[in-house]
């Protein structure tokens, strides 16, 4: 979103320009042109519901104010696969949980009764290649893409100005394999891993400044249920 | 032996005998270092309720307590006591070479004192306790030595409800309430002062001639039985483990009104009605009496306001369940390493101690040597005060040493009611011996009026409520306590820590409220 966060966007862009135009080895085999189907040249459309955890890469930080730095997460989108091998995937999936605001001291956190809630919701655009080859029913992809995280904490006893809701931009890279159940529903298996640097402000204003935690990022572990060809 | 000049002369057969006694005394007290002096006698446990003389916002100017007539010596900065020391063997170090190490310096032993991990020794002759306490200090043996150093109250007295408290919003306190009112009853907050009026009582004291400090000779007034009440505004059901380090009893009273001020910055009682509010007024207090004024002196009290006093009243509090121990007093001179010890006792037993960071930036801003150590201890704050602007209070002092600032009042910018606004005893029946001796009349302790009082002593009784209502939120570890106190402060002066300041001005909303994952 903003320009500092220009590099990670351009990488995860780079990442998936390079699985998009450079072909993986087994697409490079000689094969035949007349037994490719013509499905292959076509664009397909499916729906996609997924459920999973994360964990986050600011551990201590969602350790101190949540108890524990991760959590289920649920989500739906949509793939545009083109041909057979590259897709498209649009996403968004909703995290929360309920902790208690702390005061720390000496990598410590001391919880003060104060109920606090933090919910993330994630807008994630990413592209890849998918290894099909004819008769393979478990497809393994690989991808990358770019990420709108809103952020959003309240607390009990906040004023209207005291209460936090950001959206940071940052990439992610992700990885999986998906298994045709039938002609029109499929399961995936995916891991994602995540980076939003420069989301939590340093310095004593928050629990991450002080544990000198800055990214809203971490891994994703979900599974995807794929409804369409 | 007494500090000053007593008004009638002796006759000469008289004299033999006073010496003879005196000799024997002295012989006796060689022994024996603190030996009872005045005596206090509850002759009846009740009283009249306190009586509530209103606000007092208009008097002329008063000045402060100064001193209670014992015999000091002038030190590098600070007063101390003649005739004795403060000495912390090594541990290990036999007792018959503790003996040695003293008879070398003409010095011996006292009994051993409840809560103090040092000796009081008593020095023959004339020897200066600074010069034999650095002897001493260099024995391997001796740990450390010390001169009984005078402290006092931090404050600056002026004679003078809850709109006339400026403090509170200055430090969100009304917002801060919106999370936590008032504190809870199972956190206790050790005063340790000049006393505080806690509760209703006559007490017998027999009040000896004296000679004030401008030379003004006051009469005996003989026995007298004066009236105690406690602090309407305080409430009396809500004070526990009282002790009195001064009169080595269980009625810590205040004979002048710094402690129970003090106690009403902390826990005045709020939303009932009358008079001003305090921080945490729900919690608990312990009035514990470490500093002697005037009429303990003039009583004749067995104890004084030194080091080593200090250093048990805080171990005491430590041992007796305080949460938040409140230093409103201090000192210049040499370092205080008995006092330091005792906090780090106390903070390593989970108290949270808060220490006035001194009044002398206008006279020399001497180093304040009980806040001087509060920087090295996690879990001990030292502070500074600040006026009705937001800007440091023109007495505040200053140093490395500051950590936090707060509300102390500042009469030479806020003109009268520039100052902190708490119920207290009412001066004009405590101190009659600040005028001329036709008006010098026994005291009483059972009337009270609101006074403004400034320094740093006030600003001390701030950060203490705001530590009792962080103590009541769960917040239990002197170290969070501090880290929580620093973070959420608004920072004057220059940016980040300042010597004026510290890291700020305290924010009691913004304590109370934590941190957020991201605010």
């Amino acid at each position: 979103m903003t320009a500092r966060h220009g590099r990670p966007v351009a990488l995860a862009a780079l990442v998936c320009g390079a699985l998009v135009v450079l072909p993986p080895a087994a697409g490079a085999q000689p094969r035949t042109p007349v037994t490719r189907p013509a499905a292959e040249s076509t664009v397909r459309v499916r729906g996609v519901v997924e459920a999973g955890g994360r964990t986050f890469t600011a551990s201590e930080s969602f350790d101190a104010v949540l108890g524990s730095h991760a959590g289920p997460l649920f989500g739906a989108g949509a793939d545009v696969l083109v041909g057979r091998t590259l897709f498209v995937s649009f996403g968004v999936s909703r995290f929360q949980k309920d902790g208690e605001r702390v005061v720390v001291a000496g990598g410590e956190a001391f919880p003060n009764g104060i109920a606090t809630t933090i919910s993330i919701v994630p807008i994630e655009v990413s592209a890849g290649w998918r290894f099909a080859k004819p008769g393979r029913t478990v497809i393994p992809y690989l991808g990358g893409g770019v990420g709108w995280h809103r952020y959003k904490e309240t607390s009990d006893f906040a004023a209207a100005d005291e209460d936090v809701q950001f959206t940071k931009a940052g990439f992610q890279l992700l990885g999986g394999a998906e298994w045709r159940a039938s002609r029109w529903l499929g399961v995936a298996g995916e891991a994602v891993w995540m980076s939003v640097p420069n989301a939590f402000p340093g310095g004593a204003t928050s629990a991450a400044g002080v544990l000198g935690e800055d990214d809203l990022g971490g891994a994703v572990f979900r599974v995807k249920v794929l409804i369409g060809r | 032996m007494r500090p000053f000049a007593r008004l009638s002369g002796p006759s000469a057969p008289a004299v033999l005998v006073l010496a003879a006694v005196a000799a024997w005394l002295t012989t006796t007290a060689a022994q024996q270092p603190v030996r009872t002096r005045g005596v206090k006698q509850l002759v009846s446990e009740l009283n009249a309720p306190g009586i509530d003389r209103g606000l007092r916002d208009a008097d002329s100017p008063r000045p402060a307590p100064t001193g209670s007539g014992r015999r000091w010596v002038n030190g590098r900065g600070a007063e101390y006591l003649s005739g004795s020391l403060i000495v912390r063997f090594r541990p290990g170090t036999l007792p018959v070479t503790q003996r040695a190490l003293l008879a070398q310096v003409d010095a011996t032993a006292g009994a051993a004192l409840p809560y103090a991990d040092f000796d009081i020794v008593t020095l023959a002759g004339g020897a200066d306790p600074e010069a034999v306490a650095r002897r001493l200090s260099e024995q391997p043996d001796v740990e450390y030595a010390q001169a009984r150093y005078r402290v006092r109250p931090m404050f600056v007295p002026n004679d003078t409800l809850y709109s006339r408290q400026w403090n509170f919003p200055q430090i969100d306190v009304e917002r801060a309430w919106d999370i936590n009112r008032g504190g809870s009853s199972n956190v206790v907050v050790a005063v340790v002062d000049t006393g505080v009026a806690f509760r209703s009582g006559t007490l017998r004291f027999t009040a000896m001639a004296w000679q004030r400090d401008d030379g003004v000779n006051f009469p005996a007034l003989g026995q007298v039985d004066v009236p105690f009440a406690a602090a309407p505004d305080l409430g009396a059901d809500r004070f526990v483990s009282p002790r009195d380090f001064i009169w080595d009893d269980n009625l810590p009273f205040d004979l002048a009104g710094h402690g129970t001020h003090v106690a009403g910055t902390i826990g005045q009682l709020s939303n009932n009605g009358m008079g001003v509010a305090g921080m945490a007024f729900n919690v608990r207090l312990m009035p514990v009496k470490v500093v002697d004024t005037e009429w303990d002196y003039i009583f004749d009290s067995p104890f004084i306001g030194t080091d080593d006093t200090v250093a048990r009243g805080v171990r005491y509090a430590a041992d007796n369940g305080a949460q938040v121990i409140n230093l409103s007093l201090g000192r210049e001179g040499d370092p205080a390493p008995a006092v330091r010890s005792a906090v780090e006792y106390a903070v390593s037993h989970g108290a949270f101690v808060v220490v006035a960071g001194g009044n002398d930036a206008l006279e020399g801003n001497e180093v304040e040597r009980y806040a001087e150590f509060a920087p090295q201890i996690d879990g001990m704050v030292s502070v500074a005060a600040t006026g009705p602007d937001r800007r440091r209070a023109s007495y505040s002092s200053t140093g490395s040493y500051v950590e936090l600032a707060a509300p102390g009042g500042d009469f030479s910018r806020g003109g009268a009611v520039g100052g902190i606004l708490q119920q207290t005893l009412d001066l004009d029946l405590v101190e009659t011996f600040a005028g001329p001796v036709s008006r010098y009349t026994a005291p009483r302790f059972d009337a009270f009026a609101y006074f403004y009082f400034e320094g740093s002593s006030m600003a001390t009784a701030h950060v203490s409520g705001l530590a009792a209502l962080l103590m009541s939120q769960g917040i239990t570890s002197p170290a969070a306590v501090e880290a929580i106190l620093k973070q959420s402060a608004t920072d004057l002066g220059s940016p980040g820590r300042d010597n004026e300041y510290g890291s700020g001005l305290i924010n009691a909303r913004a304590a109370l409220r934590g941190l957020g994952l991201a605010r």
